[in-house]
């Protein structure tokens, strides 16, 4: 019989097993880091360059946040300063962190080790990607030694067809140059997906994460492609005076923003869906629990990546489209709301009757579930044509927003992160401090961003450097919000550094988790597994059992009769 | 069946009392004061919409604690491997309920949106152009404002057009919003059966909501409503108010007046604006300190203003400045002040210049000084 260890895995003394050569010691140098083809250390890359840019983000979060504690001139006296933050921290946040975060950074570590592969189907692709994401964080710098940008990250027309501000060119061509990362990125995962599964993984037996990669690779190499297009006229239209958006030359604004939102909308799932699936890895493993409703979960991520395609109206209903197609806009966007609810419920349904670990990265996933609620409820209040035309281009939205895009993905970025840190460094955090940073980070969370639902409905539209004086208590309470969750973030980059030093060695197995990455050391080996590893049902805990001599969990291969039958069948096939 | 027969009567007696409302609904936790006939069904929408998710995520929530505090694992627990993996009937029920609730949710923002967009036949139309960074209000008979002024009691068009980039017209009271597109007309209709009179502090607001850049927190406007008289007078004193003023105090009168408009770019004291300030313009423009000034173009006022050249006298250059503001640009401002033409005639501008040639005897924010 399995047990919960007192002792899991907090207090174990060192000497968890690590394999004497892993990716990280098998070979040194600056060279060997920016010339790796090794996914993990890509992934190691994209990690820090996602999390420095998060940083730079938040700065800019903070200036926002600042400079609206009073109506007028907080921080600075100039509206245009503060047009510049908001937009650097948007675009930043958007293009630079979350789109990348999760399938980039943990993507590119874990998907090849959940497949037992030795790497993705196009190493060389892989690190392509990373470059280009390189040169597009370079240019968005290069954009700011020319005089930034104040467009918002939308870069709506004509405002940014004649903005005086000199960095909208350069900006513009690094976002395009992060569309390519971005679709190369889901091109490799694809055939990854589809070609390097080991023996036992059908389609219905991958762990829910790589479901959730799957469709957000599609949409990355559907959509994407959109915004180049785009950017690409908005960028002749800029230098050549071609009139494609100004109307003063023949354009049309709204034909930008029809263009803009057929790829941004899809990319506000490319930054959730994949969210939703460390969701499901987190809640199954550290409640020791099958999955529930697996085939429905699978699902409805396929299902999300399908509707986002056709709801793109509802950021235009007030942009003059006709009357008809608010109408048809608003009634498909309310079917995105079904299979969100429907992995809700079966997130909820896994904790019932499990048997639940409360440690950090369970604790970012029960975060997630109630701000997720909160941010796909407040989308009801949106999609409603009558209450939106009130609602719409206020703070309510960007409350919204911030509940799904910041609560919901980058929460659940945090939390894989730690779910998977001992993996990734082969080095234990400290239990505590994460919860407690978790609990920080929460709870800012909410003062920050529930008031600003208050805030929007009573009137304040967003993008404003002045308001008036009855707002001044809401942005007070969110500004306070913010610096708490700035302490609870600061908190996590020092213990997780602090980690890499001076933490206790990791077991291969700390949490109790069934799927490949757990079978191979923390951390992994550079080619990861010896020979492919066959796999039976991923959400199956049984065979999970704690060993206290490792101090980790270890799983019992022999005990599962699917494994065997699949290892029998790969003797077969002679592999 | 005492309390079924007694039903139609309650829904009478409610419709009934509903337009006898003398005071728009006072503002709540949720929505502000709300002042149009489409408020209220609005309102009632988001209310419902507020309680259904209300319960919902108390449903989650709860679940969500009592899960977490009763599943813990407690040091020793074995892993508990009951629980089923699948449910048929579950699944079906949180996918066929939230699409039912969502499917009525629409129904009501369908119907609230055909009022919104679905003026009456009989409106009273002004013409509305949103512009880096303010509004104009024309009114039929030709008399505009920099806020809005409209009749009590009957339904009004807002006519919404766009001279720059895009803007947003938003009069959240009303519950309306629309964006203002270059190019493009669009349009949003109220009817407001609350007047506000000439009161400042009971005047409803109107805010742009798109952003728009340096001034789009600055183009905050009022909205008078004024009973149907009022209306009328004021309509007409509104159109006529520049020819009233006797020529004699056109630029101590009209002048201030009409330089609101210019205030938000052009200071009067030397402050740094968005366009030149006023301060010393006059010696600029007629040789005197500061005529070397160049524009974008190189040249300088010496260049452009005198005996044949391009302008014969100053007035002339200023004249154009106003209507055709991007023909030559005083260094280093950019091209973004929009064109005045049929908002100011002549007469405006000559109050304006008026204004210019006496700055000393108006204080920083265009008062006149008493004397």
């Amino acid at each position: 019989m399995s047990t919960i260890s007192k002792a899991a895995p907090a207090t174990a003394p060192h000497g968890g097993h690590v394999a004497d050569e892993n990716y990280l010691n098998c070979s040194r140098g600056f060279l060997s880091w920016i010339l790796t083809l090794d996914h993990k250390r890509i992934g190691v890359m994209y990690t820090v360059s996602v999390m420095v840019s998060f940083l730079v983000g938040g700065i800019f979060a903070l200036l926002v946040r600042t400079e609206l504690l009073t109506p007028g001139p907080t921080i600075t006296e100039s509206a245009e300063t503060y047009n510049h933050w908001f937009t650097l921290h948007g675009a930043i946040m958007v293009f630079l962190v979350i789109i990348p975060s999760i399938p980039a950074a943990l993507g590119n570590f874990v998907l090849p080790i959940m497949l037992g592969a030795k790497d993705v189907a196009f190493p060389r692709l892989n690190l392509f990607s990373y470059y280009l994401w390189i040169a597009g964080a370079v240019l968005a710098v290069t954009s700011l030694l020319m005089g930034g940008f104040d467009t918002g990250w939308t870069f709506y027309t004509p405002y940014s067809t004649t903005t005086t501000a000199g960095g909208v060119i350069p900006v513009v061509v690094g976002v395009f140059i992060l569309g390519f990362s971005s679709i190369f990125t889901g091109m490799n995962f694809l055939v990854t997906i589809h070609k390097l599964r080991p023996p036992g993984m059908t389609w219905f037996r991958m762990p829910l994460f790589l479901w959730a990669l799957y469709a957000t690779a599609l949409m990355q190499v559907l959509a994407t492609p959109v915004l180049a297009i785009t950017l690409a006229l908005l960028v002749v239209e800029r230098t050549l005076n071609i009139g494609i958006f100004n109307p003063d030359m023949g354009g049309d604004p709204v034909l930008f923003q029809h263009f803009f939102w057929f790829y941004s909308h899809p990319a506000v799932y490319i930054m959730i869906v994949p969210a939703m699936g460390i969701i499901s890895e987190l809640i199954a493993v550290h409640s020791h629990r099958h999955i529930f409703g697996y085939k429905f979960i699978a699902f409805s991520s396929i299902a999300i990546a399908i509707f986002s395609f056709v709801v793109w109206g509802h950021h235009m209903f007030l942009s003059g489209q006709s009357g008809l197609m608010n109408v048809m806009f608003s009634f498909i966007s309310f079917s995105v709301g079904i299979p969100s609810a429907v992995k809700i419920f079966n997130w909820l349904s896994t904790l019932y009757k499990g048997t639940i670990s409360l440690n950090t990265p369970m604790l970012y996933a029960l975060s997630f579930l109630f701000l997720f609620t909160i941010g796909g409820l407040t989308g009801m209040h949106l999609a409603t044509l009558s209450t939106d035309v009130h609602l719409h281009d206020t703070y309510f939205v960007v409350a919204h927003f911030h509940y799904v895009m910041m609560g919901s993905a980058l929460i659940a970025m945090i939390g894989g992160l730690h779910h998977w840190w001992p993996k990734i460094t082969g080095r234990m955090y400290e239990e505590k401090l994460g919860m407690i940073a978790c609990v920080l980070v929460f709870i800012g969370f909410n003062v920050t961003f529930f008031t600003q639902f208050m805030l929007g409905s009573q009137g304040m539209p967003r993008r404003y450097y002045d308001y008036a004086p009855e707002f001044q208590t809401y942005h007070i309470v969110s500004t306070i919000g913010s610096y708490i969750m700035a302490v609870g973030f600061f908190m996590t980059a020092g213990y997780l550094l602090h980690s890499l030093f001076h933490g206790r060695k990791a077991p291969a197995n700390p949490w109790g988790g069934r799927s490949l990455e757990w079978q191979c050391a923390s951390p992994p080996p550079i080619f990861n597994f010896d020979t492919t590893p066959a796999v039976g049902d991923c959400y199956d805990f049984s065979i999970v059992k704690w060993d206290p001599k490792e101090q980790g969990y270890y799983i019992d291969r022999s005990a599962d009769p699917e494994i065997a039958k699949a290892e029998a069948e790969r003797g077969h096939t002679h592999l | 069946m005492m309390m079924l027969d007694t039903i139609p009567t309650m829904l009478a007696t409610l419709a009934a009392a509903a337009p006898a409302e003398s005071t728009p609904s006072p503002a709540g936790f949720w929505m502000p004061v709300g002042a149009s006939t489409v408020s209220g069904d609005i309102d009632f929408a988001m209310d419902f919409i507020n309680w259904v998710c209300g319960f919902f995520l108390v449903l989650v929530t709860v679940l969500l604690v009592v899960f977490v505090v009763k599943y813990r694992a407690k040091p020793g627990d074995a892993i508990r491997m009951g629980g089923p993996v699948h449910h048929m009937g579950l699944e079906l029920t949180w996918t066929i309920i939230p699409g039912i609730l969502s499917m009525v949710f629409f129904w009501f923002g369908f119907k609230g949106y055909l009022d919104l967009q679905t003026a009456p036949k009989n409106t009273f139309d002004i013409n509305v152009t949103a512009f880096k960074w303010g509004w104009n209000f024309k009114y039929p008979n030709g008399a505009q404002s920099e806020d809005l002024y409209a009749p009590a009691g009957r339904p009004v068009r807002l006519i919404l057009r766009a001279n720059d980039v895009l803007h947003s017209c938003f009069i959240p009271e009303f519950r309306v919003k629309k964006d203002c597109v270059p190019g493009r007309t669009t349009n949003i209709w109220f009817q407001c059966d609350f007047p506000t009179g000439l009161d400042v502090d009971a005047a409803y607001g109107l805010h742009c909501a798109e952003y728009c850049g340096t001034g789009h927190s600055n183009m905050n406007r009022k909205v008078y409503v004024l009973v149907q008289e009022d209306f009328d007078d004021w309509v007409v004193k509104q159109a006529n108010w520049l020819d009233e003023v006797p020529d004699s105090e056109l630029a101590s009168i009209a002048g201030p007046k009409l330089y609101a408009r210019c205030a938000q770019c052009h200071s009067l004291d030397g402050t740094q604006g968005i366009g030149p300030s006023w301060k010393g313009l006059w010696d600029r423009v007629n040789g005197g300190a500061g005529s070397d000034g160049k524009f974008t173009d190189g040249k300088n006022y010496k260049d452009i203003i005198g005996v044949g050249k391009e302008y014969e006298t100053p007035e002339a250059y200023i004249e154009d400045s106003i209507w055709n503001p991007g023909k030559h640009l005083v260094a280093p401002f950019g091209n973004v002040m929009p064109t005045f033409k049929g908002q100011v005639n002549q007469r405006g501008a000559e109050a304006i210049i008026g204004m210019m040639k006496t700055l000393d005897q108006f204080d920083a924010k265009g008062k006149p000084i008493a004397k």
